[in-house]
């Protein structure tokens, strides 16, 4: 068995949904056991009377971290399948201290005001009501703002692969980091409140004994230190295949997408997919697929996106292209998809279309218009001895100025991240 | 019978509390290859109000149309929607064995009632603006990016303490 299960197909979105409900009674039910249904106590953090948002926050992550981890370098949980939020330097440091100073305001973050308001908090209940009132002041002015929000952006990566250390190594660092954190807050604890910690919940507190708190504390120590040691929790880029499941995968007629409908989705600006080309760079550089990265067959790698990315792979005649659909498909990519016909039927079929006899005037217009949105030219006369169009040059409008009927607000994928 | 003790639990040792929700955490990880989220769904809520009230300018509003999707179907059948809604029920299903359901303001000795729910209602404002800038809240960013070791949710936990501890000396009267 694989996880994420979601994201190996093992249910639907329907049954997903159920499943989310489940999480968040269990996510709502730890909130209010650790207290974070009182303004009061989660606003003490900031006064250093009662620190448990730290601890909280702050064990939640360790545990996870490491359980994340450990699950992921035994090969059970593929690591590059679990969603991460991309990252924009400036926009996360301003929103964060936005969220910061809100917090301190108003007593809550989102997901404990859910909770405050649950077991009866009116003022849990306001800030809920501020909160919508100002997510709905924010979509009104986001259109001014959208520059800024999507600046400096860092694209989804990790803390190890921004800092070239290993992924355990920093596993362990943060493990460390976080037990000292706790010393210093039982020791604030003591200085600010007085209040005399009770030894059964304390890391720090006398007498020295081995108490459950002081178990987990060192087990999460112990797991961090394995992590330090052992290798990366990636899959590697030795993978075995099961050459029936792919056999079978390859057969199917669901693994290629024609021309018109790429060009149908490009014109209407969606952002779910990849648009991979697989050629040299210099055929990339002398003429593309407006949107398409380049990534030559040789330096095909499985980082350059995640892998449940829906990613469609296009070459010349196609040839090159499969060879990377099994490639892609042999690393776990779910949804690759082969532009059929490769770039000769982008060209004669979306570029420089010709009519047929069979097909009627109007989808001849449409075609004409596709063909002039990406720089082609119809094909009016059937004179097939006439040369060669040429290809168009490489600036045809992208999204601005699409053909009639195109302007509609693209329908675009919805976000994951919270 | 036993006589039922009506006064409230004390609260969960932190250390529990959190290692609980590290679990949950790791187990929406493992189920759904996502993490935990809030305001988010208070996005869609936003979002699906605007369209059913102005549909035409919510349609036109990029915003919006992140979080509607493609019309293919209700933008509340939303995965963070459902988690959030268990967020309330579980909320409550703790408060009610806890006997800590209770009609109540939080706020300190030195301010009345009227102040603190405008405080309130300004500090869950610029909460909802501050994730919206940030992409997440303290769920969807801090703890879950923060478990993933994601570069920007690190940034943006160190600033959710920096700016709570930045101002925290002026609303002093509001807590202590």
């Amino acid at each position: 068995m694989n996880a994420p299960f979601f994201k190996y197909g093992l249910f639907g979105d329907e049954t997903s949904l159920i499943l989310a409900f489940v999480i968040g009674i269990a996510f709502g039910f730890f909130l209010e056991r650790a207290g974070f249904g009182s303004g009061r106590k989660l606003a003490a953090q900031f006064y250093f009377t009662d620190l448990s948002v730290l601890k909280v926050m702050f064990t939640a992550i360790i545990t996870a971290m490491t359980g994340v981890y450990l699950l992921a370098r035994i090969g059970f949980l593929d690591l590059s399948l679990v969603y991460l939020v991309p990252t924009f330097v400036v926009p996360q440091i301003v929103g964060g201290l936005l969220l910061g100073v809100g917090f301190v305001i108003g007593g809550y973050c989102p997901g404990t005001s859910c909770v405050s308001a649950a077991t009866g908090r009116i003022d849990g209940m306001v800030y809920l009501a501020g909160m919508l009132a100002g997510l709905f002041g924010f979509a009104e002015v986001y259109p001014s703002l959208e520059t800024f929000l999507h600046s400096t952006s860092l694209g989804q990566i990790t803390l190890p692969a921004l800092f070239h250390v290993s992924y355990g190594l920093l596993v362990f660092a943060v493990v460390l980091m976080a037990l000292a954190a706790f010393a210093a807050a039982e020791w604030a604890e003591k200085k600010t409140a007085g209040k005399l910690p009770d030894p059964n919940g304390s890391l720090t507190a006398l007498p020295w004994r081995l108490t459950p708190v002081r178990r987990l504390a060192f087990g999460l120590a112990a797991l961090g230190l394995a992590a330090a040691l052992a290798g990366s929790p990636y899959r590697g880029a030795r993978v075995t295949v099961d050459t029936r499941d792919l056999a079978l995968r390859a057969s199917h007629d669901a693994t290629s997408l024609a021309p018109a409908t790429l060009a149908d989705w490009i014109i209407q600006g969606r952002n779910d997919f990849a648009l991979v080309d697989v050629r040299s760079e210099t055929d990339f550089a002398s003429y593309h697929i407006p949107t398409a990265q380049n990534l030559p067959l040789a330096s095909l790698n499985a980082d350059f996106a995640p892998r449940n990315q829906t990613i469609i792979l296009c070459s010349d005649d196609g040839t090159q292209a499969a060879q990377a659909w099994f490639l892609l498909q042999a690393q776990g990519f779910r949804s690759v998809y082969l532009l059929s016909g490769g770039l000769r039927a982008w060209r004669d079929q979306v570029l420089f279309p010709k009519p047929s006899a069979e097909a009627p005037a109007a989808a001849f217009e449409k075609q004409a218009q596709v063909a002039k949105y990406f720089g082609g030219a119809p094909q009016t006369t059937g004179a097939s001895a006439a040369p060669a169009p040429a290809l168009p040059k490489l600036a045809p409008p992208v999204l601005a100025a699409g053909p009639a009927g195109a302007t509609q607000p693209p329908p675009k994928k919805k976000k994951e991240g919270c | 019978m036993e006589s039922p003790d009506r006064s409230p639990q004390p609260y969960w040792n932190s250390y529990w509390a959190g290692f609980g929700l590290g679990l949950v955490l790791l187990a929406s990880f493992v189920i759904m290859g996502r993490g935990l989220g809030a305001s988010g769904a208070f996005t869609t809520a936003v979002a699906a109000a605007a369209h059913a009230i102005a549909p035409a300018h919510a349609g036109h509003n990029a915003f919006y149309a992140e979080y509607l999707g493609d019309g293919s179907r209700s933008p509340l059948k939303d995965w963070l929607v459902f988690e959030v809604l268990g967020v309330f029920a579980g909320g409550f299903l703790s408060g009610v064995l806890a006997n800590r359901l209770k009609f109540t303001v939080e706020k300190g000795p030195r301010i009345s009632t009227a102040p603190r729910l405008a405080l309130a209602f300004t500090g869950g404002a610029l909460m909802g603006i501050g994730a919206k800038i940030a992409l997440g809240c303290t769920s969807g960013q801090a703890l879950t990016g923060g478990a993933l070791l994601n570069v920007g949710s690190w940034a943006f936990m160190l600033c959710v303490f920096a700016g709570a501890y930045a101002v925290a000396y002026f609303v002093r009267k509001q807590w202590t």
